[in-house]
């Protein structure tokens, strides 16, 4: 009875499954981690549209990936445990993978690795980036045409250096053409609560402001808040978002990671890769604005495409000086600017905004 | 100062209900003597549930009622093996947690990111109109009205009918109780229905009212807050109502400060809840002991 | 000749003894496997698959099994977290916000002694560790003691309140400066990290664990300490009136559980973290009480259920790898074990 049983299972676990025969080798596996779902309409889609278009690209390349991974112990592991099953390239697409990433970097030298937003990397690792201040500030200029009541709110998740950036440098150019925006922040202390999220957004609303920005994991809450409250939203991270507010939408800035992903695949594969520090800008391919909304007034977009232009010619800065932080103290001085690459000191809120910078 | 009274007022009130419908489902399973640390798992299913269920129909009253029944089921689980089986009831609290958290990410895997008609905002005709308490009170979903009918009810229930006599009776003497005539086990599988729809009505509430997405573990310890919410409302359910407006207010007031720019720790404020919970008993001990059902933690074992 | 046999026969009673209630664990691990298979086969997956994936990703490999003892680490120590107290019919519920205080009074001593040596270090942050979490618990020790509150009640909720004051540290005055701002301290210097079996992650914290494991069976089983212990949970009253100080006992099994669960904190922050964030356990306190309950308390049987559950939490991720499941899937595993266990031995307190 019981060996026939185990034979059935047997057969059973054979035909069901391609579990004995293995497949035809690819010519490269590809590791990814995600943070969070890869449909959260935010950051970890965006990552994870990329790797799609990476392997609609290079039909060779096989990819393991692995959602939900926490920041820490685990994230060693699901990487060992990808490299274990035969990949050569990992991607760690959340900030909190760097040291993790780097250990197990250093003890596996022949796997290149790619971290988003990492500030150190090892020999076989490349950190890359799209510095998004000067997006942010297109955003603020479509927002500032936009907004009523003069006030807009953002929601996000804790006070990181890269994210008080991105909203000093919407602050800075809602501002360029509304003098009197003011920008009101909220941090909800962690990357997922769709409960808090919709607290928050709810109650900067409440405050009069009628334009939402979001930085968490998913924007989908915060954005269906405003589309139901008649308020507009600005996006960030994943282009698709904008389908949760078909009315009040402005625009948004996405990262569209396919090519870059392609071409790390690519020089992994063909043996040329070099471990660097890329930090990409509005000039490249993997960092898209958004098309703006019906509710944005006409004279906006040529606005935002005067300075996009400027800011992809150099010919100016999104933190030009004078600037003072919210509590009067003076950040950077007339005539000179913030560097770009300096982001990850910035730890202050510029002047018009409301909210704390701890 | 206008606004800031009517956002705080509404935000707590929104925080507040999905606490005060976990509350009640906790307070009911220990009104007849079993701590259910499970809650949070129950939530997850109901959430999850309810959000499926409203996308595939498209109507968010279904996702609701969906939400309710699997809750209830799902909380059966519970009561099969603490009560049928007479397991320790911590551990199989726990334990349904755990399970809860995993069933609802599987569950839910493919609805991360779909697209619903939430629970309808409605707006009480004349009411909704008056300064500052209109808004912040009378715009609102079915949920958030229902909630003080429904906190009124379990104390009706509990302290005016013959059922809710028999839960008391078994919360306190489970011996006593089945010496009356009661089936102590009858009751305990009612009771845990019941707190199962209300608890996954709490998660629905989440899901398709506040919210509006399925996010993997979106309760963030929500459920684990009502079990504190419980000994802090001393086993009664209109001191629960009190109770989830406070919890629902620490979180909406921390919101607040921080877009009003007030130098404020979440954090410390966040605490405050848990520590005022264990305050409140460490002061009136000697009533809230008297408060504490007498058999909490412990299942009718039969007459042997 | 009568005397062999006799031999013999206890040798095979001892192994009986032995085998009847192993039998009965894999009686009740194959239940609980074929549930959780119709779980995965009402989803569409490939239960056998699944369970060859998690085992031999766990069990098939030198990497897989040192997994496994990391992961096995902190279970250890907040089982034992629970069970110490549970001698005397005290229900600690707390060893996850215990854990997270030994792990915040070790970073302390990691942040603020950088300079000493390692050794001296490393022996400050532990007895800090288990100090801390000892303290936090004996609160709760001190308010059953006194009659105010019950023990389960107050670790409860002084789990939250031990979190969040991590997280006040994390976000606020402890931040790390350089790390943009990021809700984490500073990396420990090396002196701070506990040392490392060769390759692996598997740590001392090992050690603690399964040293404390056999000091608490020795306490417990072979002193007089122990003896009165069992007194107490024998006969509360009895053993009061025969002039035990059941106070102070409240007080010592809470200090000593709470002790064990701040060493993990310890461990995990030092050895797996390197460096005091939020995200420091995965509920690695409530499983501990689960793993103590499954095992009635009973030092061996912790370290046989805490291997368990190491093994399925550890082989979570490959699931997601090969069949695309949700990492979180093993939950429902590991409940449905849980279940089973719970079930079937009916009738325990």
């Amino acid at each position: 009875m019981i060996p026939k049983l185990f034979a059935m299972l047997t057969t059973l676990a054979l035909a069901t499954g391609s579990w004995w025969t293995a497949a035809a080798e690819p010519k490269l596996q590809v590791g990814v981690l995600h943070l969070g779902s890869v449909t959260d309409g935010g950051y970890n889609q965006a990552h994870a549209e990329g790797i799609e278009v990476m392997k609609k690209n290079l039909p060779d390349v096989e990819v393991i990936q692995v959602e939900n991974v926490p920041e820490g112990a685990d994230a060693e592991r699901v990487m060992e445990n990808m490299i274990k099953r035969g990949a050569q390239m990992i991607v760690a697409a959340s900030f909190g993978y760097l040291e993790p990433a780097m250990r197990v970097a250093q003890k596996y030298p022949n796997v290149k690795f790619f971290h988003p937003g990492g500030y150190k990397r090892t020999p076989n690792m490349t950190t890359y980036w799209a510095s998004t201040p000067e997006a942010f500030y297109l955003m603020g200029v479509a927002a500032g045409k936009t907004t009523k009541t003069n006030k807009i709110g953002y929601v996000v998740a804790l006070p990181i250096s890269f994210f008080l950036a991105n909203i000093n440098a919407f602050e800075l150019g809602a501002r360029s053409v509304n003098p009197k925006v003011e920008t009101r922040v909220v941090f909800t202390g962690t990357f997922l609560d769709p409960g808090k999220e919709a607290t928050a957004a709810n109650a900067l609303l409440e405050q009069g402001c009628d334009v939402l920005g979001v930085i968490v994991d998913s924007p989908i809450t915060v954005v269906q808040v405003a589309e139901k409250r008649g308020a507009y939203s600005v996006g960030f991270h994943y282009i698709g978002v904008s389908k949760f507010a078909p009315k009040g939408w402005v625009t948004g800035v996405a990262f569209t990671w396919g090519n870059l992903y392609t071409r790390f695949a690519r020089d992994v594969m063909d043996g040329k890769f070099k471990s660097e520090d890329i930090l990409g800008g509005l000039a490249d391919d993997f960092l898209t604005l958004a098309p703006l909304g019906a509710a944005v007034p006409k004279d906006a977009a040529t606005l935002v495409e005067a300075k996009r232009q400027e800011f992809i010619a150099r010919k100016a800065h999104p933190f030009q000086g004078p600037l003072n932080d919210n509590r009067g103290v003076e950040r950077v001085k007339t005539g000179e600017t913030f560097p770009l690459t300096d982001l990850r000191k910035m730890d202050w809120l510029v002047e018009g905004v409301v909210g704390q910078p701890r | 100062m206008a606004p800031l009274i009517r956002s705080l007022l509404s935000g707590s009130i929104v925080s507040g209900t999905p606490l005060l419908y976990a509350t009640l489902a906790e307070l009911l399973s220990e009104r007849a003597g079993v701590v259910n640390l499970g809650l949070e798992g129950v939530m997850l299913v109901g959430a999850v549930v309810g959000f499926i269920a409203t996308v595939h129909t498209g109507s968010a009253t279904a996702g609701l009622v969906a939400a309710g029944l699997a809750g209830g089921l799902f909380n059966l689980v519970f009561a099969f093996v603490v009560v049928s089986r007479r397991a320790n009831q911590l551990a199989a609290g726990l334990t349904l947690m755990f399970c809860g958290v995993g069933l609802s990410a599987l569950m839910g895997a493919r609805y991360v990111g779909s697209q619903i008609v939430g629970l309808p905002e409605l707006r009480v005709p004349l009411l909704a109109d008056l300064p500052i308490l209109g808004p912040a009170l009378f715009v609102h979903d079915a949920l958030v009205y229902a909630a003080v009918p429904v906190a009124a009810g379990a104390w009706w229930v509990l302290f005016r009918t013959r059922w809710g006599l028999s839960v008391r009776a078994v919360g306190e003497n489970p011996v006593a109780a089945f010496a009356a005539g009661k089936d102590p086990r009858m009751v305990h599988y009612q009771v845990l229905f019941l707190a199962g729809v209300l608890g996954g009505v709490a998660g629905a509430h989440l899901s398709l009212a506040v919210a509006r997405t399925w996010a993997e573990w979106m309760t963030a310890g929500r459920g684990f807050i009502a079990v504190a919410l419980v000994i802090f409302s001393r086993w009664h359910p209109l001191r629960a109502l009190a109770g989830a407006l406070l919890f629902g207010g620490a979180i909406s007031l921390q919101l607040q400060m921080q877009a009003l720019g007030v130098p404020l720790s979440p954090f410390l404020l966040d605490m405050l809840p848990y520590v005022l919970s264990l305050a409140v008993l460490a002061v009136w001990g000697g009533r809230a002991r008297h408060a504490v059902p007498a058999s909490l933690g412990r299942v009718f074992q039969g007459t042997q | 000749m009568a005397d062999a046999s006799l031999l013999r026969d206890s040798r095979l009673d001892a192994l009986g003894r032995l085998a009847a209630p192993l039998g009965r664990f894999a009686a009740l691990l194959t239940i609980a496997l074929a549930l959780f298979a119709a779980v995965l086969v009402l989803f569409g997956r490939n239960p056998l698959r699944a369970y060859a994936d998690i085992f031999s990703s766990t069990l098939g490999s030198a990497y897989g099994v040192s997994e496994t003892l990391v992961k096995m680490t902190p279970l250890i120590l907040t089982a034992l977290a629970a069970a110490v107290p549970s001698r005397i019919w005290l229900i600690n519920v707390g060893g996850e916000g215990q854990l997270f205080v030994g792990a915040l009074c070790a970073t302390w001593a990691a942040i603020h002694l950088d300079g000493l040596p390692s050794f001296l270090l490393l022996t400050i942050m532990a007895a800090l560790g288990f100090l801390g979490g000892g303290l936090w618990a004996a609160i709760a020790g001190g308010l059953r003691a006194g009659g105010w509150v019950s023990e389960t009640i107050s670790t409860l909720l002084m789990n939250y309140v031990a979190i969040l004051l991590v997280n006040f540290l994390v976000f606020g005055p402890w931040k790390d400066p350089d790390g943009v701002n990021y809700p984490q301290t500073v990396e420990f210097a090396a002196g701070a990290i506990l040392p490392m079996l060769g390759g692996t992650r598997v740590h001392l914290g090992l050690v603690f664990a399964l040293v404390a494991t056999i000091v608490c069976a020795f306490l417990l089983a072979r002193t007089r300490w122990g003896l009165e212990v069992r007194a107490i949970g024998g006969n509360a009253e009895a053993a009061r009136r025969n002039g035990i100080p059941i106070e102070r006992y409240v007080l010592v099994t809470m200090l000593i559980g709470g002790g064990l669960a701040g060493l993990a904190g310890m461990a995990e922050v030092s050895a797996i973290q390197g460096r005091l964030r939020p995200s420091l356990s995965p509920g690695y306190g409530y499983s501990g009480f689960l793993i103590s309950w499954m095992a009635g308390g009973h030092p061996a049987g912790i370290v046989a259920a805490a291997f368990v559950l190491a093994v399925i939490t550890a082989g979570g991720d490959i699931l997601q790898m090969t069949q695309a499941l949700p990492g979180s899937v093993v939950n429902i595993l590991m409940a449905v074990v849980l279940f089973v266990v719970l079930a079937r031995q009916a009738g325990r307190p």
